[in-house]
């Protein structure tokens, strides 16, 4: 094991712990909210069908939290344990927006989630709701303290080198650093997709099995209307997002269209396989003057490309297929959204075809994937630099051997394979129990004590 | 920015902040681990109602490790990676230990049925290693990461000692939030991990000052050793007298359960106090302090208004948690 670059070990695992992570919070990001929706909607009209989703997903955002909690925990070691370097070098602007996330949003979710779960029956029913509420707000928070660190270090600003340590010089402009903006919309709504696909393809399943009563009708409808709402917007975004890129890391971009020379009418690459030896593309199927068209809205439109940055460029190939596969599931995610929407809005869920349904279990997790492309993306596409400009990755890494890290990945991979199955087996499990789900009445028997003061809408819901 | 505080007292703020956390995670976190520990002893309902207990302030009281570990890595962030890269492999086993026990929480609450005992041992198993990796933890750290055959044996006896602490506030969590036999069970297992703690305490009290010049000269000198003496005197008056509590039967209305809970996180705060004076100001013995460890002095002002801001409102509302939930423990629910 120890001929294998321990640098390239580091990174991936670190990838592959921030990867296993990430797809938890970009579900309870969004679930949060959701489940605020459906928790107003109950309030509003007094429906149990509402109540019924509510507790329903729930569960599901309380066993996403919990997989979320455990694996970031072991992100705030592996700054220490991967990358030493990190924090030796930009500590000063990276510790106080970490701190900042821990300190605000952490707690606020880890706090009220327990009131959120197990206090509907021992808190007035506004003070559900509003725990309810902050729990989301908090998801919302800890991704608006991370987004801006990444940002950051992708586009840093506001700081001063002084002694080989970076110091800040300027908070306002390293929170609203130039690629935060988009980023951060860019990810929020990647979240929400991501949650839509999921109550759509799970409730799908559902339904396709028994029908599944109102409360699954309800959250298939709405989840349909929310993802074919959300994603001509988050391409809108997306774009956004690409030419601020083109703005201030050129190199990405290049790369993201396998673009080897700085000219005008660059074709848009459908598809090729890019050779960084020979540097240049084999097999390629392009729209003339595509790239140039997007990128800079006229053919003539010169872009820049690979061989201006010769040996200061990320590896090419992974940014071209990672951007391809995020683009495809959004293409895929319109056609089907759109088309789900159209026939429930004519002829309601019920006589939805089934191959339909079946389309949006088929989908049901596509957001996670399209999530991990643009990450990857852009993750890679920073490379060589762990801060552009500022820090080369390797400069970071920590002085562990190659063994050890080799045995420790095998052991996250491991632990994280079986955590994901289990984690999928159970979501469809909740589904197929849904408003019976074990915690309402087997697992914890009847309270044996008198509960606290009571939600008077409960005496008013009850049957 | 500038400093609006004297730049000196800044990394002692950290400090004492990041002690605070691991202090509270230790005390906390312990209790959940204990009972993890214990649910080996008990099954089917019994069980269910020991994991009920800790329901809803788990992954609060974890997220005391993350602020700690947090403070260490943004205040004083030389020695977040010094300490990380020394203790990799238990660091890597307790994060694995960690998951399971966090996650098996959930599993094996909605987990197929006859899954559900796999769920059960990965808690036991989760909380248990969990104890030993930072007992070991704690061990090499006291010992400067020194990798010698005695000292990987101490790490070990530190790593025994640390369970049997969870083990003792877990059991006076279990008197605290319980009723009936499964309370009087809860005394008898707190009455042995008594002891065990009280020697694995006094081990490392006394292992600390024999291994350092420096830390057995600020304990054994005149005057401090007579202003310190107060600390162990207390620890052994505490220990005993928890002891004779112990042994007289429980209240008729149950009126002093909290006493053993109480007593048992003032007893982790003496010891925790007893390895702060030895260390300070040192993060790594005799080679790091807090000063050459800190971040720039602008950075650490911007988070400290952070944190005196947001560090009460969280104290606050974790009482608020702990108000809501009080009581005995009855089995979640959702509803």
């Amino acid at each position: 094991m120890d001929n294998l670059d321990p640098l390239i070990l580091a990174r991936i695992q670190f990838a592959a712990n921030i990867s296993f992570h990430i797809l938890f919070p970009t579900i309870t990001i969004a679930l949060g909210w959701a489940l605020l929706g459906f928790k107003l909607a109950y309030n509003r009209t007094g429906d149990a069908a509402w109540m019924d989703a509510y507790r329903l997903w729930v569960k599901i955002f309380a066993l996403s939290f919990a997989m979320g909690v455990v694996s970031g925990i072991t992100m705030s070691f592996q700054f220490g344990t991967n990358w030493p370097g990190y924090m030796e070098k930009v500590g000063n602007v990276a510790g106080p927006l970490l701190a900042y996330e821990v300190l605000t949003a952490f707690f606020l979710e880890a706090v009220f989630l327990g009131i959120m779960l197990f206090g509907f029956s021992r808190v007035p029913n506004w003070v559900h709701t509003m725990a309810t509420l902050l729990v989301a707000g908090g998801t919302t928070l800890s991704a608006f303290w991370i987004i801006v660190l990444n940002s950051w270090m992708q586009t840093p600003v506001g700081y001063e080198i002084r002694g080989g340590i970076v110091h800040a010089t300027d908070w306002w402009a390293i929170v609203f650093n130039p690629s935060m903006p988009y980023r951060l919309t860019h990810m929020l709504i990647a979240s929400a997709l991501t949650v839509a696909f999921l109550i759509a393809g799970l409730s799908a399943w559902r339904w396709l099995k028994d029908g599944g009563g109102e409360g699954v009708r309800r959250t298939l409808k709405a989840a349909v209307y929310a993802a074919a709402l959300l994603i001509p917007i988050q391409m809108f975004v997306g774009d956004m997002h690409g030419l601020n890129t083109l703005k201030h890391q050129p190199q990405k971009v290049a790369a993201m269209e396998a673009n080897w020379e700085t000219r005008p009418n660059v074709p848009l690459v459908l598809f090729a396989i890019p050779d960084e030896k020979a540097r240049t593309n084999h097999l390629e199927i392009a729209v003339p003057s595509g790239a140039s068209l997007i990128l800079k809205r006229e053919a003539a439109g010169v872009v820049p490309g690979l061989n201006d940055y010769r040996g200061n460029h990320p590896p090419v190939p992974p940014l071209f297929w990672g951007f391809r596969i995020m683009v495809g599931i959004g293409v895929l995610m319109l056609s089907l959204s759109w088309f789900a929407a159209w026939t429930i809005r004519r002829r309601g869920v019920d006589a939805m075809p089934r191959w339909l349904a079946w389309g949006l279990v088929t989908m049901t997790f596509s957001g996670w994937g399209a999530t991990l492309a643009g990450w990857y993306v852009t993750e890679i596409g920073r490379q060589p630099w762990l801060v552009t400009g500022v820090l080369k990755t390797a400069d970071a890494v920590g002085p562990v051997g190659s063994a050890m890290v080799a045995s420790s990945l095998t052991l996250y991979l491991t632990v994280y394979a079986v955590l994901l199955t289990a984690y999928i087996a159970v979501l469809y499990r909740l589904a197929r129990l849904g408003k019976t789900a074990p915690d309402d009445k087997p697992m914890f028997p009847v309270p044996s004590i008198a509960p606290g003061p009571a939600a008077p809408v409960e005496e008013e819901v009850a049957p | 920015m500038t400093p609006f505080v004297d730049p000196w007292w800044l990394p002692v703020i950290f400090a004492g902040l990041m002690g605070l956390s691991i202090l509270l995670y230790v005390i906390l976190d312990g209790y959940d681990l204990g009972v993890g520990m214990l649910t080996r002893l008990e099954r089917d309902e019994n069980r269910d109602l020991m994991v009920a207990s800790i329901g809803p302030f788990w992954d609060a009281n974890e997220t005391w490790l993350v602020l700690g570990i947090g403070l260490l890595l943004v205040a004083f962030p030389v020695a977040h990676g010094l300490i990380l890269t020394q203790l990799y492999l238990p660091v890597v086993l307790m994060l694995v230990a960690l998951i399971l026990r966090g996650v098996s929480f959930e599993f094996r609450a909605k987990a197929q049925p006859e899954h559900k005992h796999r769920w059960d041992h990965a808690f036991f198993a989760g909380s248990l290693l969990t104890a030993l990796c930072q007992g070991y933890m704690l061990g090499a750290y006291v010992l400067g990461f020194d990798q010698s055959f005695t000292s990987v044996l101490f790490c070990l006896l530190a790593a025994l000692g640390l369970v049997a602490g969870y083990l003792f506030v877990g059991a006076c969590w279990l008197i605290y939030k319980v009723e009936g036999d499964l309370q009087k069970r809860a005394v008898r297992w707190a009455e042995v991990t008594l002891w065990l703690t009280a020697l694995a305490m006094a081990i490392i009290s006394i292992a600390t000052p024999l291994l350092s010049e420096r830390i057995f000269t600020r304990w054994f000198r005149l005057p401090e050793i007579i202003a310190l003496l107060p600390i162990p005197i207390a620890a052994a008056t505490l220990f005993i007298g928890l002891a004779i509590f112990l042994r007289r039967p429980v209240r008729a209305k149950d009126e002093l359960s909290w006493v053993p809970l109480a007593t048992a996180g003032i007893l982790f705060a003496l010891g925790f106090v007893g390895i702060a004076y030895s260390f300070y100001p040192y993060l790594i013995a005799d080679r790091l302090d807090i000063w050459q460890a800190a971040a720039s002095p602008e950075s650490l002002s911007i988070i400290l208004i952070g944190a005196l801001f947001v560090l009460p409102v969280i104290l606050g509302y974790s009482i608020l948690s702990h108000w809501i939930f009080r009581g005995k423990a009855t089995h979640l629910s959702y509803e």
